[in-house]
């Protein structure tokens, strides 16, 4: 089990991956489909700039494990749209959630690969690497930075900064573990066998 | 037969264009401008309250955007799923303030059911409740009134390089088909007997979660598709041809720049300007100096 886990991100021999076009196909499908998730996430509980239910980031989260540093660039682009269209945060609220939006995707990417965890989620470790990392550690630090904006640009009070860190937390942490689990678990079997998964971080 | 032409005739007349987030008639003076002018709006009306806490300057520009959009002949009732959010961020908004108030020394308090108002805080989270709302207003109403390829038109006469605007033109397209797609396989379901509306809010969650795996399936095998349709017609994230030499851009040909929006680009360059040396220079448009708060501060005394 561990050595067919490994071959995932090993390199066959004399195997050669550079980006290319299909790596930006799959930013842009990827991106495009973060804007649908994210618009309806925002707008299915309309709580405004506080995310308490945002499935996109199960979306920045398998999209770094499966396209590397493209999943995490699709991480902070499509929250700029999603965010407009669903009127949850204009625009320059957005554009300062670039780096929270950038590591909350990027963080399962990065656990997967220094790792070695199987994105199928086939043993306790990958598991245990996506939840704590992918999903909880990656939360954490989003739910941080976003709040950090929210009070810099004045739209809540320094006191109630805690509070809406842990309803940003737990909303943003539960409805991504279960659809990014299934994403997984269901779907990582097909994008492991195509040209566009990243075995390193741009190809 | 004598009845079909004004058939037709009524639909040459009402015939609509789908924008974004809604639509928009193709007769409406909106298009007259260049979409570079439109997607600027985005940037100024997008951006400009940031540099206003005046809530009365706020309201103001909702009311101007309300106006720009009425003038374009945008179906408003559109609008009215931003309703919900609007009333949702409000309450939000107040409860947090009301709940965990700024207290500094000298803050004006009064006592309402028991509880200890303050009404500075109260008043900031008042005027920042209006300057979001102006920016997102100012959002919403770019994305009411373009389509994608308006975006691209926007974007490319920028001169964004050709892997930006190649890249945003398939994110908005693969929203749309990604949309599309979930479309058939909803209505795929109800034509097998499925009624959505007799399941419980649980089961519907779950039904939406599964609607991902088709759809994503779908979409990864579309990277392909795509990707392998771009390699044959040879083309390169660099946008040039094989020679060297750069495409040449038949889209932008389709929309010329005229004076109205030279006027109108000059128009909100130099008031944003204005604005932002006015408030980081002056300290004008602060809050402190809404009338409305003038006002309601000289009752205290």
């Amino acid at each position: 089990m561990a050595a067919q886990a490994t071959s995932v991100w090993t390199l066959e021999e004399g195997e050669v991956r550079k980006p290319g076009i299909v790596h930006i196909v799959a930013l842009a499908l990827f991106t495009g489909i973060g804007i649908v998730v994210g618009t309806f996430g925002s707008l299915a509980i309309p709580i405004g700039f506080v995310s308490a239910f945002w499935p996109g980031q199960a979306i920045q989260a398998v999209g770094s494990v499966w396209y590397g540093m493209w999943g995490g660039i699709a991480a902070f682009v499509f929250p700029l749209i999603s965010n407009a269209m669903s009127g949850s945060a204009p625009l320059p609220v957005s554009l300062a959630y670039i780096p929270g939006n950038f590591v909350q995707g990027i963080a399962a990417g990065w656990v997967f690969r220094q790792f070695k965890l199987d994105p199928s989620l086939k043993t306790a470790k990958d598991w245990l690497g996506f939840t704590l990392v992918g999903i909880l550690a990656a939360n954490a630090f989003g739910a941080a930075w976003g709040t950090t904006v929210l009070r810099i640009f004045g739209l809540i009070t320094p006191d109630a900064h805690l509070v809406a860190w842990v309803g940003w937390f737990l909303g943003n942490s539960v409805a991504s573990w279960v659809l990014g689990v299934l994403l997984l678990k269901f779907i990582s079997p097909l994008v492991v066998k195509t040209k566009a998964f990243c075995k390193g971080y741009w190809a | 037969m004598d009845q079909a032409l004004p058939v037709a005739s009524t639909a040459t007349t009402r015939r609509m264009r789908k924008t974004l987030l809604g639509t928009v008639p193709v007769s409406s003076p909106l298009y007259q401008l260049h979409p570079v002018t439109r997607f600027i709006t985005l940037v100024f009306l997008g951006v400009v309250s940031l540099f206003i806490d005046v809530p009365e300057i706020n309201i103001l520009l909702i009311v101007m955007v309300f106006i720009y959009l009425h003038w374009a002949k945008v179906d408003m009732s559109n609008l009215k799923i931003y309703l919900p959010l609007t009333i949702t961020v409000a309450i939000f908004m107040f409860t947090v303030s009301i709940g965990f108030p700024s207290r500094l020394p000298g803050y004006h308090t009064f006592q309402f059911l028991g509880i200890t108002f303050y009404f500075e805080s109260l008043y900031w989270t008042f005027a920042s409740y209006w300057r979001l709302m102006a920016m997102l207003i100012g959002t919403i109403q770019y994305f009411s009134t373009n389509r994608e390829r308006e975006t691209l038109v926007a974007i490319r006469t920028l001169k964004a390089p050709f892997v930006i605007t190649y890249f945003f033109s398939l994110a908005l397209r693969s929203a749309g088909m990604f949309l599309e797609d979930m479309r058939t396989i909803r209505e795929a379901e109800r034509a097998r007997g499925l009624d959505e509306t007799s399941l419980a809010l649980r089961d519907r969650a779950k039904l939406y979660v599964m609607y991902m795996i088709p759809l994503f399936t779908l979409a990864i095998r579309r990277t392909d598709e795509i990707s392998n349709a771009l390699y044959a017609r040879g083309y390169t994230p660099s946008g040039k041809l094989e020679n060297g030499v750069h495409r040449s851009d038949y889209i932008l040909t389709k929309y010329p720049i005229r004076r109205i929006d030279i006027i109108v680009i000059s128009a909100m360059i130099i008031t944003f300007i204005t604005v932002i040396i006015l408030r980081v220079q002056f300290g004008i448009f602060a809050v402190a100096q809404s009338p409305l708060r003038i006002f309601l501060l000289s009752l205290w005394s």
